[in-house]
């Protein structure tokens, strides 16, 4: 654990710092490892200005509008014009797709409201519309928390939220719960996760009524889907806990009890970071951020973390070495397919990645497959992860790595360049995807309840690595595609070595 | 609005629950992606092209943005040192690179909200790349309005800084008013009307969807009529191209759906381009022919399961009017409550109220209300007999449980199917329609 275990959570302040500041983020990067970490424990990370960018997501439109408005029992309003949450218009579809006999609520509604700024508001301010928009929320829904996003615009016309709110609190039963997330606050997505809960740590959060000594909280984002809430409940159940899911279609009782759990375990480091040590700061509750349970090791570590802190040790080795003689087999015999499936005996050549999260965890999961990985990319990186990245360099060796902000030309450069087996991309980044060889998806959507895409814990582990295998079975679509529709990028572009082309150097 | 509520009754400033539509520079953003070859340019936050990507793209049929769409899209990225310093150095660095690393030929440099609150003086840095390659500004500021916005500015920018005079060309029209990914059949409506047109000798220039988006965009001038399919949609446009370049136009109120819309629309625009009456009459006899054959079909399901059902339709104005004239006109349903969902400016209201009503073929008026707001519009559908709503997938989860209805997706946002040819318009598009109603309720007999 990092000796400055508070990292700048200082929940009397509006809002937390950015990334850049707490965790010394930096938004590109392209080379060893090794040297990012030397840098990183240096304090030598720094953003870069790039001559070419692509949209990459902002604090606000990344992660957060899409899934701050499936809080159940809640409203989410946008302080923002019109088009800062049409992202959201997929909230009320967004969950629905999972059986109710899966454990999906049959009854529930979500809500979300745009201030809608316009010209006017602009000039004149949007102080009373953010007020009546409240007491709007409060009189359809009586809702039990009111999340408001900042946005750009009501950042830069200087809108004072603490001020409206602190005067409509007394007259409002919901907590009004302000998210500092204005788009041009900072370079780096992660500074909205960050925001989001210092909003839920000052303003959600109660005092512990009692211990809740089985309760695990778990922070899941984005990419985990229904199927690994179902795996990691089934393995925490076998040794007496249960897991706290939280944000994403979470009640805001949920949140409220957050302080009562026995532990924070993470699924994302990077995502869960500030709540955990804000909790552990507020409320004394433990964490730990390494590992996620990605992969049959990191699984197996994970609960045995999960094990240390709630006394539940032997437990946990009883269930390991259970749940072992069911999925080893299963892992083996993927490991096998794989080998036979690499050309001349040498390991399948894979590339991949999101947040520093996932490149903490996958690398050592596709070590775990027989895989190879001659680069891994990612979104940001910030000091919060330096020891894991240390272990992880220890364990498997200097690689390359590539930070870039989800920078779909950068992407499209290196890809061309070290020619993968397989490239798991998410797949947003428009044609670069349509190559001759084999692409498929980095991680599934969290509406899916389908096992097959599972991910997480020793079930996900065999899923995702059967998922692989059929990446390698056709790739007739990616292909055909890439010969039949022109290629986003001039020729040159790809022909050069560098995908940091465009970086201003100083 | 009952004295309860909280928030102002001007439609187009209130506050809004899940409106649906985007902002101005969504607006202008979907319309540049539905050329080909284009490539938007924004100045905006980091945030704007993957938020419109789940927000504008998705949403209109799940569209992913292509090569130049959603994270593909360069953005200037703009935050705090910029609004602080200004953005002009990062955008014309920005149009510069693109140019350089994009294989398109036409660049729109699209503002967002960020360079119009600092005061960038965008025109200019876009200025000093007009002689190097073909480019335009559209000053697009989400708190300016909403994606219909965006729609109109995209072709006042291209009025004012692209086109030239060309000369005439007899029988070509353009079409307007079908918004990229806000209509959400906008690729097969366009195709369809494309080739409905042709049938009768004329050739339409529909601007997207096909190959050289600039080239398209260059010959508008050149068209004999601009056809507008909308009663307000594009009628900036067309009316900022008469005064430019004295093309007439022709306005039908929206993409015509089935035989009888059909019919009219192709005497209607046949009329004013001088096609012979007989070439016009042959084609309609032609294609009624088959079409009503078909509709037969479907003759036993619908009679013996829901005849002369109830039915809602909550959509954009173009859609409202298509939909409930057909079922209402052509099938025998009774059209029970409309909701206009696109925030129309109110001097167009009266117009499209009455093109709703206007030959309808029911022993009473459906309410027709025009309404932004999903509480609001959710609350306008309760207690009622409708038995099917067309609207937007926003309702499709619960359309049985919180109405009694079944429900087809047919207006903006539709996240739960993949649009790609499929659209109710001419004679194969009614058809359409009818399987997607049928479709909801049909088996074994």
């Amino acid at each position: 654990m990092s000796d400055n275990s508070e990292k700048s959570i200082d929940l009397n302040k509006n809002t937390c710092p950015n990334r850049e500041q707490r965790a010394n983020g930096t938004n590109v990067y392209y080379g060893k490892a090794s040297k990012l970490l030397k840098d990183a424990k240096k304090g030598n990370l720094k953003c870069s200005e790039r001559k070419f960018q692509q949209s990459g997501g902002c604090v606000l439109n990344f992660y957060l509008s899409v899934r701050v408005p499936t809080i159940r029992d809640a409203v989410t309003i946008f302080n923002s014009p019109v088009g800062c949450s049409s992202s959201a218009l997929g909230y009320r579809e967004l969950f629905r797709g999972i059986p109710v006999e899966l454990g999906r609520p049959a009854q529930y509604n979500l809500n979300w409201i745009t201030t809608n700024l316009s010209e006017d508001d602009v000039v004149f301010g949007a102080s009373e519309k953010l007020k009546g928009t409240i007491l709007e929320a409060e009189r359809r829904y009586s809702p039990k928390a009111i999340f408001i996003l900042a946005s750009c615009t009501s950042g830069i016309i200087g809108e004072d939220i603490e001020g409206a709110i602190n005067n409509l609190q007394p007259k409002i039963k919901a907590k009004i719960v302000p998210v500092h997330c204005e788009g041009v606050r900072s370079r780096l997505v992660q500074t909205g996760y960050d925001a989001f809960w210092h909003g839920v740590l000052k303003y959600v959060v109660e005092e512990p009524k009692k211990k809740q000594e089985d309760l695990i909280n778990i922070a899941s984002m984005l990419s985990y889907t229904w199927q690994d809430r179902l795996e990691i409940e089934r393995l925490l159940g076998k040794v007496g806990l249960r897991a706290n899911f939280v944000p994403e279609f979470a009640t805001v009782d949920q949140l409220e009890v957050l302080s009562e759990a026995a532990l924070t375990a993470p699924i994302c480091p990077t995502y869960t970071d500030y709540l955990s040590r804000g909790l552990e700061k507020e409320y004394g509750v433990p964490y730990f951020l390494y590992p996620s349970p990605t992969g049959i090791k990191n699984t197996d570590e994970w609960l045995r973390q999960i094990g240390k802190f709630t006394n539940k040790e032997d437990e946990v080795e009883d269930l390991i070495r259970e749940e072992h003689k069911i999925w080893k087999p299963k892992m083996e015999a993927i490991q096998d397919k794989l080998i036979q499936l690499g050309k001349n005996g040498e390991k399948i050549r894979i590339l991949g990645s999101l947040g520093q999260g996932r490149l903490v965890n996958q690398l050592p999961f596709f070590d775990e497959l027989g895989l190879q990985t001659p680069a891994a990319m990612s979104q940001d990186f910030d000091d919060l992860l330096v020891d894991q990245l240390d272990d992880i360099i220890n364990k498997h060796g200097d690689f390359d790595i590539m930070v870039n902000t989800f920078q779909a030309a950068e992407q499209a450069n290196i890809t061309t360049n070290l020619d993968p087996d397989l490239t798991l991309t998410c797949p947003f980044q428009g044609g670069t995807w349509e190559r001759d060889n084999n692409v498929t998806r980095i991680h599934s959507l969290r509406g899916d309840p389908d096992p097959w895409s599972m991910q997480t814990g020793y079930g996900g582990a065999v899923a995702f690595g059967n998922f692989l295998i059929q990446a390698f079975k056709n790739r007739s679509y990616n292909k055909t595609l890439s010969e039949k529709t022109p290629k986003s990028y001039n020729d040159w572009w790809y022909e050069q070595s560098d995908p940091l082309y465009y970086i201003e150097k100083e | 609005m009952t004295e309860e509520n909280y928030l102002s009754d001007d439609l187009s400033k209130d506050s809004l629950e899940a409106p649906r539509f985007s902002c101005s520079l969504a607006g202008a953003y979907g319309t540049t992606l539905g050329l080909r070859d284009a490539v938007p340019i924004l100045h905006s936050g980091a945030g704007c092209g993957i938020g419109q990507l789940f927000g504008t793209l998705y949403a209109g049929g799940q569209g992913a943005g292509g090569n130049e769409g959603g994270t593909s899209t360069p953005c200037s990225c703009l935050v705090e040192d910029h609004v602080i310093f200004g953005g002009e150095t990062k955008l014309r660095n920005l149009i510069q690179s693109t140019i350089e690393v994009f294989n398109a030929n036409f660049f729109v440099v699209i503002s967002g909200c960020v360079p119009s609150l600092i005061g960038d003086d965008v025109n200019s840095i876009v200025g000093e790349f007009k002689n190097k390659v073909p480019i335009i500004h559209i000053n697009a500021p989400g708190f300016k309005g909403n994606s219909y916005e965006g729609y109109e500015l995209f072709f006042e920018a291209i009025a004012d800084q692209l086109l030239t005079e060309k000369p005439l060309k007899k029988k070509l029209v353009n079409i307007f008013g079908v918004v990229p990914y806000n209509h959400v059949f906008w690729k097969g409506e366009l195709s369809t009307v494309k080739k409905l047109l042709s049938s009768i000798g004329i050739e339409a220039n529909i601007i997207f969807t096909e190959q050289d988006g600039l080239a398209n965009i260059d010959r508008i001038p050149s068209a004999e009529y601009n056809v507008v399919l909308s009663t307000w949609n594009g009628h900036r446009a067309v009316k900022k191209l008469k005064k430019k370049f004295k093309t007439p136009f022709i306005s039908f109120p929206n993409v015509p759906i089935g035989a009888k819309q059909t019919a009219t629309f192709l005497r209607t625009v046949g009329d004013k381009l001088g096609v012979d009456l007989d070439i016009i009459e042959d084609v309609i006899k032609r294609e009624e022919s088959w079409t009503y054959r078909y509709m037969e079909y479907p003759g036993d399901a619908i009679i013996l399961v829901r005849p002369n059902s109830y039915f809602a339709v909550v959509s954009d104005s173009n859609t409202a009017i298509g939909i409930t004239k057909f079922l209402t006109n052509e099938l025998g349903y009774l059209p029970d409550i409309v909701e206009i969902t696109d925030n129309p400016p109110e001097e167009y209201h009266e117009k499209i109220r009455n093109e709703i009503l206007d030959n309808l073929d029911a022993a009473f008026e459906p309410e027709i209300i025009f309404e932004n707001d999903t509480y609001n519009i959710r609350k306008n559908l309760e207690d009622r007999p409708f038995q099917f709503l067309f609207s937007s997938s926003l309702e499709a989860p619960t359309s049985m449980e919180d109405f009694g209805a079944l429900h087809i997706s047919v207006s903006f946002p539709v996240y739960n199917k993949s649009v790609l040819v499929h659209n109710y318009a001419g004679y194969d598009g009614g058809l359409s329609l009818i399987e997607d109603l049928v479709g909801t309720f049909v088996g074994p007999l």
